[in-house]
């Protein structure tokens, strides 16, 4: 009894582990996004000090490409746009992540009583 | 004092922990900051750097070449800077634009160090907390921890009695239904047993029994609305069996006591709920029947209706009012017999009140639990199957049941409006066989022999009653076999 448990807990805490490794990439993958996000800003704000004189690259690989000014501020808008929407995307996903673990937590918890129950007895038997 | 020891343990080993943490964040506000003060130190030797450089057409260095060689050069077209804007945008400006974009990203870091000393502020306060906190726990310092204990609140929730939860076939509902009626005597009773019958009673039951009596209130509301004249028969039964149940709780308790004696020829019910109680109250009560004083109180609240889950999905319905109405019905009709029936000296006797009708046979009444018997019991049997049946044969069994041929409902209408004070005179005449007058609960003598005789019990009884009652009644009955009413009441047309 006390081992049939024992088996159930570990399978079950493997899978709590497996979540939690989750929720962490996640964390990690929207704090990037949100460094991005700085970075596009403060990209967005210097193009808007530019003039049309001034030549826009774009580092592709080792090649420094020219770019339009106009068509610069409008790439990084969109850019900036798609990381809004990642980020939203990551923040619901976190959610569910939690909440799953949250059960994954209520789960291990009661495993975790009965098998010290079952070891009581079982020191009890002995 | 250890309880107290022990939560300032583990009360100290979370805050250290506590203190830990917040000691890290500001550490990492702190890393941070430096960073950013570094960075910050870069850009405005930059700036310098940008405000001179185009001061000069160009400019001879040493330039490195490699990690280890450098070469003499020259730097040219000292205003055309190209600046990385983030995220590998390069554009070509001129110095001073170049300078305008460094101080936009200054601006931009001068917020986040902002922010960064803040959190870091922030945190090394409660780092402080985390430390006086640490300085309560184990007694020292002039903080003092203030406890106050909230039983006050746990009292008024249970009003002074543990209430477990129950199933539906267990004993408590029982005590419910007893101690309604153990209510209504004590608002009725005079006598002085019942005055101490009631400083036995604590307030911590009178709180159960209100409680109590407010469900069976509820019940009641709802037995009004759902089958009022169904109830009619179901009364009896009921009241039979609220008075068993009674009988199992306090001890004098006067109505189980009369009726005791008659209870004992009544089968036990195969209701689970009953089966408990009668076997402990049926031995102690008759003893004490004959050691107890007398005990008269009289009943005159409005009856209430009472449920009685008896398993198997069925509840009956029990109806002070219906088992009065039934009573008066039957003893409208039952004039002449009662000169038999007041003279109780044997159990053979009691027998008698508990067959259906004696015009010729006794007919032995079922068990109110058994589906067939309850159209003439005062219980309403709930349950979807018996329902129909029960409605059919309702009209039916009325006549059969009773000795007052009643025939229709309106009957029932009309018993109800007789005032239980007459009854209860009967009722007092008949039982003084025992030592007290009752006058309590009416219906419930005449309603007793309705109820539950098990078909097994009837030959024995039958045997005794040939012996020694009178020829006037004729046993045609096939005692061992199971007989409904209606058929015996057919076979004895025939």
């Amino acid at each position: 009894m006390a081992e049939a448990i024992q088996k159930k807990l570990k399978g079950e805490v493997e899978k709590y582990s497996q979540m939690q490794k989750d929720v962490s990439k996640g964390v990690s993958a929207r704090q990037k996004l949100e460094t991005q996000l700085a970075e596009n800003n403060i990209v967005k704000e210097e193009l808007d000090l530019l003039d049309i004189t001034n030549t826009v690259y774009k580092l592709i690989g080792p090649v420094l490409v020219k770019q339009d000014l106009d068509e610069a501020k409008a790439t990084v808008t969109k850019r900036l746009e798609y990381i809004n929407g990642e980020i939203q995307r990551y923040e619901a996903l976190l959610k569910d992540l939690e909440k799953k673990s949250e059960q994954h937590r209520e789960v291990l918890s009661s495993l975790q009583q009965e098998f010290q129950k079952a070891q009581g007895l079982a020191v009890g038997k002995v | 004092m250890a309880e107290k020891g022990k939560m300032n343990k583990e009360h100290l080993g979370g805050v250290v922990r506590l203190r830990e943490e917040h000691q890290k964040v500001v550490k990492d506000c702190e890393s941070r900051m430096q960073h950013w003060k570094k960075v910050s130190g870069d850009y405005d030797t930059l700036n310098n750097r940008l405000k001179t450089l185009p001061d000069q057409l160009s400019y001879d260095i040493t330039v490195p070449f490699g990690p280890l060689a450098f070469m003499p050069g020259k730097l040219v077209h000292t205003n055309e800077v190209t600046a990385l804007l983030g995220d590998n945008w390069f554009a070509k400006v001129s110095a001073k634009q170049a300078q305008k974009i460094v101080s936009h990203r200054m601006k931009y870091m001068k917020n986040e160090l902002d922010d960064l000393s803040k959190t870091a502020k922030d945190f090394e306060a409660r780092v402080g907390l985390a430390e006086d906190l640490e300085n309560i726990s184990p007694g020292k310092g002039d903080y003092v921890d203030i406890r106050e204990d909230a039983r006050n609140i746990e009292a008024a929730v249970n009003k002074g009695r543990q209430r477990t939860a129950h199933k539906p076939n267990s004993k408590p509902k029982f005590d419910a239904m007893l101690d309604l009626k153990e209510e209504n005597e004590e608002n009725e009773e005079e006598a002085e047993d019942g005055g101490s019958r009631k400083c036995t009673i604590t307030e911590e039951e009178l709180w159960a029994k209100l409680d109590e009596l407010e469900k069976l209130e509820q019940l009641e509301d709802e037995q009004d609305r759902l089958c009022d004249s169904a109830d009619m028969n179901g009364e009896d039964t009921s009241s039979l069996s609220s008075e068993e149940e009674k009988d199992g709780d306090a001890a004098p308790s006067v109505n189980g006591l009369s009726l005791k004696p008659s209870r004992t020829s009544a089968p036990h019910s195969k209701a689970p709920p009953f089966t408990d109680r009668k076997p402990e109250g049926d031995d102690d009560e008759e003893e004490e029947g004959n050691r107890l004083p007398t005990i008269f109180f009289s009943h005159a609240m409005e009856p209430k209706k009472v449920r009685i889950n008896t398993g198997k999905n069925t509840m009956l319905k029990f109806s002070e009012r219906k088992e009065q109405k039934e009573h008066s019905k039957r003893k409208k009709k039952n004039g002449h017999s009662h000169h038999e029936l007041h003279k109780i000296t044997t159990p053979v006797d009691i027998y008698r009140l508990f067959v259906d009708v004696k015009n010729g046979e006794p007919i032995p009444r079922k068990s109110i639990l058994k589906s067939r018997s309850r159209e003439n019991s005062v219980c309403s049997d709930t349950s979807e199957s018996s329902a129909a049946d029960f409605e059919e044969r309702r009209m039916v069994g009325r006549s059969f049941s009773h000795d007052e041929a009643t025939h229709s409902d309106t009957s029932d209408g009309i018993t109800e409006e007789d005032s239980p004070t007459a009854v209860p005179l009967h009722h007092a005449s008949r039982f003084e066989a025992f030592s007290g007058t009752v006058v309590e609960k009416d219906p419930m003598p005449s309603a007793v022999p309705h109820l539950t005789i098990a078909p097994p019990a009837l030959p024995t009884i039958l045997e005794r009653k040939q012996e020694e009652v009178a020829p006037d009644i004729a046993p045609p009955q096939e005692a061992p076999k199971r007989v409904s009413k209606f058929k015996a009441a057919r076979l004895q047309q025939k």
